[in-house]
């Protein structure tokens, strides 16, 4: 199948602009900094060579130096005052939008503020998209984290879990990741002797050792946020706000119920969403879910049909 | 000549357009650009006829597209020339500036152009990413150890940054708990992020008063109505909507040891009494207090107000009955 022209397009004015900037650039450079083959490049330049002015007569096209070209560079010797355009408003809110999310979850480094900063010069007028943080990780700890990461040591982390429970704990470090607005760290976990992804804002103190790695990082580890198993939870419609932004959810409406089906990743926080929503569960499948609600429940009556004065 | 694939066709439009001396007119671009059908005086009447409306589709694409992209694609008319529509793009307006990226700064750019999961949104971060690359200096990538991804279902947001941009009024189906599902006509000002989902902010019309809308809630298209520039968004306004209220309640509520951190960081130790550390805490949502001490698993508890250790206590019990169901 044929590229689309609009990303095709786009590359062809960005390689006009980059050429005219920062001077002849070979095809594998242009290939490497565009992200595309070397083949892709030279069709590029093979198209733009015969674009120009209508009558298309020599004097009328953007032009390359023929020699440079055979030894595999692109000259420009004419570009007919073609430029790359500044982002449009949906590509500002695309990119930008997504950086912002990124620096809000205190998984970047500073250099991602620096980087927000130097994008703003490339949107024309004011930008659609605002990011409110989250309470924001400690970037201390952050800090040592990434220190962790990048000299391959071992930290020390003092870690609160979702049920609010507190541990330390040595982690490997591999990587910082950003969901949904959310910081964590990919990590092999020696206590858990496993991968393990902790949430940056519940680590509360972090601190280097000298220890150095001793696992692989695993570069295609991915998320460690993947589904264990699909979930399929029936509520009434009111109980909808609970489910409609987990992570590849699809909901249907049938008469006045709801269909929730969803991949869990960590079953904890779903049983706490099924918690909030309890007046108006149906049916919930499978019978994991169900056993771990059960016993969250009845802890939480047990605790509070305690009387105060005992 | 072979006929120019779609993007060639749009780059020789761009280069003609932008160095028209005043304007091309719509016969004199059929005539002349590259990959555009000219006219050919052989047809027979009918032949003609179907040539020159698919041009016309194909020419409303292609300025569709340009613009899209941000191209500033004006459309001028001349009293000399019988008032006939014709198209010119300003040189100089809207040209990429130079952005200057240090390594690092780059990489994290790249892993930003990944983040959305939807079609919509991951195409317009992927492309500008293509145009910061174009008028950055090569330098040597370098690992940062990041990732991101964005679950959000934001399909249109694309269409809003559009309209806000604009300054053109949308309408589209929005299902709300409060009034159900309703066509909505707003007055866009502002998208915001926070955390995972994405939110408008703007003037409901037909209400008259700002409102906040979860992009995950509207159905199908967005659709622009009305003139351009019917309207200017409010400056600073966004924000207002979507910060939570000032805490204004107080609850009295018991942790167990080494349990309930956040809320032992928000709130004011009173005593020990037992296996239960008393604390006082501040709320401003009886929902959101409500959840986070469920959410515990019984290592919390609510001892004052009643209507909220109440609400407590039916939530878990229905949510044992459904469990057990």
């Amino acid at each position: 199948m044929p590229e689309p022209a609009i990303p095709r397009l786009t590359r062809l004015l960005g390689i006009v602009t980059q050429l005219e900037e920062y001077g002849e650039a070979s095809f594998d450079e242009l290939a490497r900094h565009f992200g595309v083959s070397r083949e892709v490049i030279k069709d590029d330049i093979d198209t733009l060579w015969v674009s120009g002015l209508p009558g298309y007569g020599t004097a009328d096209l953007l032009d390359f130096d023929g020699y440079a070209y055979e030894e595999g560079i692109a000259r420009l010797t004419e570009s007919l005052g073609i430029r790359q355009v500044r982002l449009a408003p949906a590509e500002a809110v695309a990119l930008m939008g997504a950086l912002a999310s990124i620096v809000a979850s205190g998984a970047a480094p500073a250099a991602a503020e620096g980087a927000l900063e130097a994008l703003r010069a490339a949107v024309e007028g004011a930008m659609a998209v605002t990011v409110v943080g989250a309470p924001p990780a400690d970037q201390t700890a952050v800090q040592a984290i990434r220190e962790g990461l990048e000299r391959s040591l071992a930290v020390v982390v003092t870690y609160v879990d979702a049920q609010d429970r507190r541990t330390e704990r040595t982690i490997e470090p591999h990587r910082l990741v950003a969901v949904d607005g959310v910081g964590y760290v990919e990590c092999f976990c020696l206590r858990a002797g496993d991968f393990r992804t902790l949430r940056l804002d519940r680590i509360e103190r972090a601190e280097v050792t000298d220890e150095p790695a001793s696992t692989p990082r695993r570069e295609t580890e991915g998320f460690a946020l993947e589904a264990q198993y699909d979930a399929e939870i029936t509520v009434g419609l009111a109980g909808r706000w609970a489910f409609e932004d987990l992570p590849g959810v699809s909901l249907k409406s049938v008469g006045d119920e709801l269909v929730a089906r969803f991949g869990v990743a960590n079953p904890d926080v779903i049983v706490a969403r099924l918690l909030s929503v309890a007046p108006h569960l149906r049916r919930i499948s499978p019978a994991d879910l169900r056993d771990r609600l059960a016993n969250a429940a009845e802890a939480v009556l047990a605790s509070a049909s305690i009387p105060e004065d005992q | 000549m072979p006929a120019p694939d779609a993007a060639e066709r749009l780059l020789n439009l761009l280069i003609a357009l932008t160095h028209a001396p005043l304007r091309m007119t719509r016969a004199e671009i059929r005539a002349t650009v590259a990959g555009y059908d000219p006219v050919d005086d052989h047809d027979d009447s009918e032949t003609a006829r179907k040539r020159t409306a698919a041009f016309e589709r194909m020419f409303e694409r292609d300025k569709d597209d340009l613009r899209r992209i941000g191209v500033p694609l004006r459309t001028v008319t001349d009293a000399t020339h019988g008032d006939e529509i014709g198209y010119v793009i300003d040189a100089g307006d809207g040209v990429m500036p130079p952005i200057s990226l240090t390594a690092v700064e780059r990489a994290i750019v790249a892993v930003a152009a990944d983040y959305w999961q939807c079609a919509a949104l991951g195409t317009d971060a992927r492309r500008a990413l293509v145009k910061i690359t174009s008028s950055t200096a090569r330098i040597e990538e370098i690992p940062v150890y990041l990732a991101a991804r964005s679950t959000a279902g934001v399909d249109a947001a694309p269409a809003l940054a559009q309209a806000i941009a604009d300054g053109q009024a949308v309408q589209f189906i929005y299902t709300s708990a409060s009034s159900g599902r309703a066509r909505r006509t707003v007055e866009p000002w502002r998208l915001v992020v926070r955390g995972g989902p994405l939110y408008l902010v703007g003037l409901d019309r037909d209400r008259g008063e700002p409102r906040t809308y979860r992009l995950s809630r509207i159905e199908g298209t967005v659709s622009p109505i009305g003139e351009r520039g019917a309207f200017v968004a409010p400056v600073g306004l966004a924000g207002v909507y979507l910060t939570a209220s000032v805490p204004s309640l107080t609850a009295r509520i018991g942790l167990r040891a080494e349990s309930g951190h956040a809320l032992r960081r928000r709130g004011r130790f009173l005593e020990s009494k037992g296996e239960w550390d008393l604390y006082e805490v501040q709320y401003s949502d009886t929902d959101s207090l409500r959840d986070e001490i469920l959410g515990l698993s019984g290592a919390g508890r609510i001892i004052s107000p009643l209507s909220l250790a109440e609400a407590v206590i039916t939530h878990a019990r229905a949510a044992l009955e459904a469990a057990r169901a």
